[in-house]
C-alpha cells in the first residue's frame, strides 16, 4: 500500500519535472503571440520559446563569475522543489519558503558579480520579494484559518472552494501573479520581450546556456504560480484550471495596457492595499469561525 | 556525583576565571581556557546523559548568606559605578534595588531557605548544553581574538586576562541562573550576568564604551527592580518562602489572580534582559565591545536568560490576558526590529537587530502558550544560539581581516576571504531559509500562532522583512570581479576550531532535528506545558522518527522527512559548487556599455574624458523610510504601550 503510494509519487515527480516546462513554454508562446496581436504585430510561432532555448543551449558557455552559475542553477532547482511541494500536495508554507529561497538565489546570482545592471535588477528583485512574500504567507494563514492546516492535500480534499471565503486574498494573489510573471506594471527587475527596457535587468550578465537555465526556471515558475491560483478552486480541478487560465489572460491584457512603475510604488501598493485585503480577509475568517 | 556536576557547572568558571586573571602568559592562559571549555562541555553532556535532578547544597556552609552578601556587594558596586560615571539613571535603579532588598531582609525578616535550591529539568538541560557548548567555543575564540584586538589597538598594558575572567565567569552565572529554583538565588545570578555584561561592554574604556555599558546597566537594573518587587510581592501575599520556589509558581500550587502581577513583572524583567523593544538600545550599544562579547551576549547567554525566564514562567500565566499580551509584545518586537535592520549599514548592528527580532519571536511563542508554540520556542532557542553565535564569530573574523564593521567595506569579501565568506553565507542562509532549523521553528511557530492572529500577522510581515536584510548583506559579500582561483585564507586554530565546529553543528543539529526533538525538545516542552499536539501537521514527519513517523506519514498526506529538504539544498547549492568549473577562456567582463577598460580582473571603466575610474556599487538602506530616526519614535511608543498593557493585564486579570 505504502509502496504503491511512493511509486505513484515518484511517477508524479518525474511527470512534473518533464511536463511543467512544456506547459510553461507553451504559455510563454501564447503570451508572445497574444501580446503581438494586442500590439498589432503578427507575432512569433507558439513554439518560439522552445526554439529560443534550444538555440541558447547550443551557444558557448561564458560567464562573469563562477558563483553566478551556482545561484542561477539553484534558482532552477529550488523552483522545481517548490513546484513539487504543490504537486505532491505537501505543506503550503514549505512551498512559500522554497519559493522565497528560489527568489533569494536569483537575487544573489545578480549580486554575485560586480555589474551595475545586474545589481539594479537584484535590488529590484529583492523589493519584489518584499512585495509578494507577505501576501503568500498571509494566504497560508488564511488557508490555516479555513482548513485548520497548511497542507495542500487538505485543500484539494475539501468540497468547498477557497475562492468564496478568500476572495480578497485572491485579488491580492492576482497582483502577486503579475509580479512573478514579470508583467507591467510590476516588471521591475527585468521584463519580457523588451518591454520598456534597454538593458535586461537582473539577467543582463547571463548568456548562452546559463540564460537558458533562467528561462527554464521561469517556465517552472509560471506553472507554479498558476498552480497556486488553481488552489482557490481545487475541487473539481477543471474549474480551478479555467480560473488560472483566465487569470493568465488577464495578466496579458494588464501588461499591455499598463506602464512599468517604480519599485517603491510597488512595495507601497502591496504593503497598503494588498496587505489590508489579506489582513481583513484573515480577520473575517476568524470572526466567522468564532475564534474571537 | 551530583555535587561534582553542580560545582563544575557553577563554581568551576569562577575558579578558572580567577586562575586566568592571575596568568599573564598568552599560551598558559589559552590552555586554561581550553581546558575549562572541555570540562564544561563534558559536564553538560553528563547532565544530558543523567537526566533531570534536584539538588540542594550540603549543609555546613551557609550559601544563602553568602549570596545575600554578594548581592549587596554587586548593588553597592553599581552605586559606586553610578557615582563614578556620573550617571543618574544607574544610581536611581541601583537604589531601587538596594532599598527593597534591605526592606525585604531586615524589615520583613524574610527567610528564603528553599529545598530544593536547584531543579535541573529538561529545559534547564537544554539551556546548559547551549551555554556550555556554544559559550565555551566563544571563550576559545576570544583567546586569539583579544590578542589581535590589543595588537591592533596598540594598548600599553594587556587586559586580556581581565576580559577572559568576565567571559568565563558569565558561563557559571548562566548555569546557576537556569538551574536555580529559589527565586532569590535566581535574582542573584541574574545580577551577576548584568554585572558581567557591564564589565565586558565597558572593557575598552573608551567614552562610548562606558556610556553604552552604563545604559546596559541601568536598563537591566529596571528589570532587576521589577524582579525584586515581584519577589517581595510573592513573599508577602503568597505565604512566605515557599512562594519563591519557581517550581511552586509554575506548578499551579498557588494559582490565583494575585499571582499574575508578580509574574507579569518577572516577564517584564525577562523582556528587559532579552532587549525587547523599547529596551533594544542597550543590546545595540553593546556592539562597541570586542566581538566575542557580542557573540556571547547574543547566542548563549544574557539575552537567552531573558527568554528563559519568560518561557519558564509560561504555565503561571497560561490562559490569561497576560499571555496574549506577551505574545503581542514579542511579535511586535519581531516586526519592528526586522524593519529597522534593513536600514543598518553596520554588520554587527544588523546581527543585533536580527537577534532582538528572533528573541521577540521566541517570547511571542511563549506567550502563545500551547505545547506547539513552546516546542517552537525551544527549537528556536537552540538553532538561534548556534547560527547567531557563529555569525558573530564570523563578524569578528571579518573585522580582523578588513578592520571594519561596515557592510559596504565587506564588498567582494568572497575573493579576499573565501572560507570565512562560505561560513558566513551558510550562517546567514541558516537564519531564514529552508532546510535550516530557524525556518522549521518559524514554520511551527506560524502554525501555533493560530491562537493569536495578530501575532501571526506580525510574524508574516517580519518574515518578509527578514529576507530583505539578510539577502542584501549577503549580496555585498558575494560581489566580485570575474576572476578564477581565489586563494584560501589562513586562520588561527583559535578562530577556525569554533567556527568550523559551529558550522558542522548547524548541519548536524539541523539534520538531526528528529532525534533532537524527541530526546530534548519534547521532554523540555512537557516540563513547561502539558499536552501534545504533534500529529496531523505537515512538519510532523520532520520532528518524528522511526515508527511514529511511519504512522504519521500514512496519516498525513504531503508530510515529508527533513532529509528531503537537505537533499534539495545539496542538489541546488553544493553540487554545482563542487562539480562546476570554469576555464579562464570562459570568463568575460561585465557589461558596461562598452566603456570597460579591458581585462576580466579589473573593475575600472572609462569615465569622463576617458579617465580610468574604479566603479563603485552600493547597497540600498532605505534610511529615509526605515531608519532609526524615522521609525524609533513610533515603534518605541507602541512597544511601551504594549508593555504597559501587559502589566495592566497582570493587575486586572481575575
Amino acid at each position: 500500500m505504502r509502496g504503491d503510494l511512493e511509486m505513484n509519487q515518484l511517477i508524479l515527480v518525474i511527470a512534473t519535472i518533464v511536463l511543467a516546462p512544456i506547459v510553461g513554454g507553451l504559455l510563454f508562446g501564447i503570451d508572445r503571440r497574444i501580446t503581438a496581436r494586442l500590439q498589432g504585430r503578427f507575432g512569433p510561432p507558439i513554439l518560439q520559446p522552445f526554439y529560443d532555448i534550444l538555440k541558447l543551449l547550443g551557444k558557448d558557455s561564458i560567464a562573469v563569475s563562477k558563483m553566478q552559475f551556482v545561484w542561477i542553477y539553484a534558482y532552477l532547482v529550488l523552483m522545481i522543489a517548490s513546484l513539487l511541494c504543490l504537486v505532491l500536495q505537501s505543506d503550503f508554507l514549505v512551498l512559500v519558503f522554497l519559493l522565497g529561497f528560489a527568489g533569494v538565489a536569483l537575487v544573489l546570482g545578480g549580486f554575485s558579480t560586480k555589474s551595475p545592471y545586474s545589481h539594479f535588477g537584484a535590488n529590484r528583485e529583492l523589493l519584489q520579494i518584499l512585495a509578494y512574500e507577505p501576501v503568500l504567507l498571509l494566504l497560508a494563514i488564511a488557508i490555516y484559518a479555513q482548513n485548520g492546516t497548511f497542507l495542500i492535500s487538505e485543500i484539494v480534499a475539501h468540497e468547498q472552494p477557497l475562492l468564496l471565503p478568500l476572495w480578497p486574498l485572491f485579488i491580492a494573489v492576482l497582483y502577486v501573479l503579475t509580479i512573478k510573471m514579470r508583467k507591467s506594471p510590476f516588471d521591475i527587475s527585468t521584463s519580457h520581450h523588451a518591454h520598456q527596457e534597454i538593458v535586461k535587468g537582473i539577467t543582463t550578465e547571463y548568456s548562452g546556456p546559463f540564460l537558458a537555465l533562467y528561462h527554464l526556471a521561469e517556465w517552472y515558475e509560471i506553472v507554479l504560480v498558476l498552480g497556486v491560483v488553481v488552489l482557490f478552486w481545487a475541487n473539481p480541478l477543471w474549474i480551478g484550471l479555467l480560473i488560472a487560465f483566465a487569470a493568465f489572460l488577464l495578466e496579458l491584457v494588464v501588461d499591455n495596457i499598463a506602464a512599468r512603475m517604480t519599485a517603491r510604488w510597488m512595495v507601497r501598493l502591496s504593503w497598503s492595499v494588498g496587505l489590508t485585503l489579506g489582513i481583513l480577509n484573515v480577520a473575517y475568517l476568524y470572526i466567522i469561525k468564532g475564534v474571537f | 556525583m551530583t555535587d561534582g556536576m553542580m560545582a563544575i557547572a557553577i563554581l568551576l568558571p569562577v575558579v578558572a576565571g580567577l586562575l586566568i586573571l592571575a596568568i599573564h602568559n598568552y599560551f598558559a592562559r589559552g590552555v586554561v581556557v581550553v581546558a575549562t571549555a572541555v570540562v564544561l562541555i563534558a559536564n553538560s553532556l553528563l547532565f544530558a546523559a543523567k537526566g533531570p535532578l534536584t539538588y540542594t547544597p550540603p549543609a555546613g556552609f551557609d550559601w544563602g548568606t553568602l549570596i545575600s552578601v554578594l548581592d549587596y556587594a554587586i548593588l553597592v558596586l553599581y552605586l559606586v559605578l553610578g557615582l563614578k560615571l556620573r550617571n543618574r539613571l544607574v544610581l536611581i535603579f541601583s537604589a531601587t534595588q538596594i532599598i527593597p532588598i534591605v526592606y525585604f531582609e531586615f524589615f520583613m525578616k524574610a527567610h528564603v531557605d528553599l529545598r530544593p535550591a536547584f531543579v535541573v529539568d529538561h529545559l534547564a538541560i537544554v539551556m546548559t548544553l547551549i551555554i556550555s557548548i556554544i559559550g565555551s567555543l566563544i571563550c576559545v575564540y576570544a583567546i586569539r581574538y583579544m590578542r589581535d584586538h590589543e595588537q591592533h589597538a596598540h594598548v600599553d598594558k594587556s587586559r586580556q586576562s581581565r576580559f577572559l575572567f568576565w567571559l568565563v565567569l558569565f558561563l557559571g552565572a548562566m548555569n546557576g541562573l537556569v538551574f536555580a529554583n529559589n527565586l532569590f538565588w535566581l535574582y542573584f545570578f541574574w545580577e551577576v550576568t548584568t554585572l558581567c555584561s557591564f564589565m565586558l561592554i565597558s572593557h575598552d574604556k573608551t567614552q562610548i564604551a562606558l556610556e553604552n555599558a552604563a545604559r546596559a546597566l541601568w536598563m537591566n537594573s529596571t528589570g532587576g527592580t521589577a524582579f525584586i518587587l515581584a519577589i517581595i510581592y510573592l513573599y508577602a501575599t503568597q505565604g512566605g518562602a515557599s512562594a519563591l520556589s519557581v517550581q511552586n509558581i509554575i506548578g499551579g500550587g498557588m494559582h490565583s489572580a494575585a499571582m499574575l502581577l508578580p509574574v507579569a513583572l518577572l516577564c517584564f524583567t525577562g523582556c528587559t534582559k532579552a532587549a525587547q523593544m523599547p529596551f533594544q538600545s542597550w543590546l545595540l550599544g553593546a556592539m562597541v565591545a570586542p566581538t566575542p562579547v557580542s557573540a556571547l551576549l547574543h547566542s548563549s547567554t544574557m539575552v537567552k536568560a531573558g527568554v528563559y525566564l519568560v518561557l519558564r514562567l509560561a504555565p503561571a500565566y497560561a490562559g490569561t490576558l497576560v499571555s496574549t499580551a506577551i505574545a503581542i509584545v514579542g511579535a511586535f518586537t519581531f516586526f519592528g526590529t526586522s524593519a529597522l535592520a534593513i536600514s543598518q549599514t553596520t554588520g554587527k548592528r544588523v546581527l543585533a537587530y536580527s537577534t532582538i527580532a528572533n528573541l521577540g519571536l521566541i517570547i511571542a511563542c511563549a506567550g502563545i502558550n500551547t505545547p506547539l508554540s513552546i516546542a517552537a520556542a525551544i527549537l528556536l532557542i537552540i538553532f538561534h544560539a548556534i547560527s547567531k553565535g557563529m555569525l558573530f564569530l564570523c563578524a569578528g573574523t571579518i573585522e580582523h581581516q578588513i578592520w571594519s564593521r561596515e557592510i559596504e567595506d565587506m564588498e567582494g569579501l568572497a575573493s579576499k576571504a573565501p572560507l570565512v565568506t562560505l561560513i558566513t553565507a551558510v550562517g546567514m542562509l541558516s537564519m531564514f531559509l529552508p532546510p535550516f532549523g530557524m525556518v522549521l521553528g518559524k514554520w511551527i511557530a506560524l502554525e501555533a500562532a493560530y491562537k493569536v492572529p495578530l501575532a501571526a500577522v506580525l510574524f508574516v510581515l517580519a518574515s518578509a522583512l527578514t529576507i530583505v536584510f539578510w539577502t542584501k548583506w549577503l549580496g555585498r559579500l558575494l560581489q566580485v570581479v570575474p576572476k578564477l582561483g581565489w586563494p584560501l585564507e589562513k586562520l588561527s586554530p583559535s578562530y577556525s576550531v569554533p567556527l568550523w565546529t559551529l558550522f558542522v553543528g548547524i548541519f548536524v543539529v539541523g539534520f538531526g532535528i528528529g532525534p533532537i526533538y524527541q530526546y530534548f525538545i519534547a521532554s523540555a516542552t512537557s516540563d513547561v506545558i502539558a499536552g501534545n499536539s504533534m500529529i496531523g501537521s505537515g512538519w510532523a514527519n520532520i520532528v518524528l522518527t522511526g515508527s511514529s513517523a511511519v504512522q504519521t506519514g500514512a496519516a498525513v498526506r504531503g508530510s515529508f522527512p527533513v532529509w528531503a529538504l537537505y537533499l534539495v539544498l545539496g542538489v541546488a547549492l553544493f553540487l554545482p559548487m563542487l562539480f562546476f568549473g570554469l576555464k579562464p577562456t570562459q570568463l568575460r567582463q561585465v557589461y558596461l556599455c562598452g566603456e570597460q577598460t579591458g581585462g576580466t580582473d579589473t573593475d575600472e571603466w572609462c569615465a569622463e574624458c576617458d579617465i580610468k575610474t574604479k566603479f563603485i556599487l552600493g547597497g540600498y538602506y532605505f534610511q529615509a523610510t526605515l531608519g532609526e530616526k524615522t521609525l524609533n519614535p513610533w515603534v518605541n511608543s507602541v512597544a511601551i504601550f504594549l508593555l504597559a498593557i501587559m502589566i495592566a493585564c497582570g493587575v486586572i486579570s481575575k
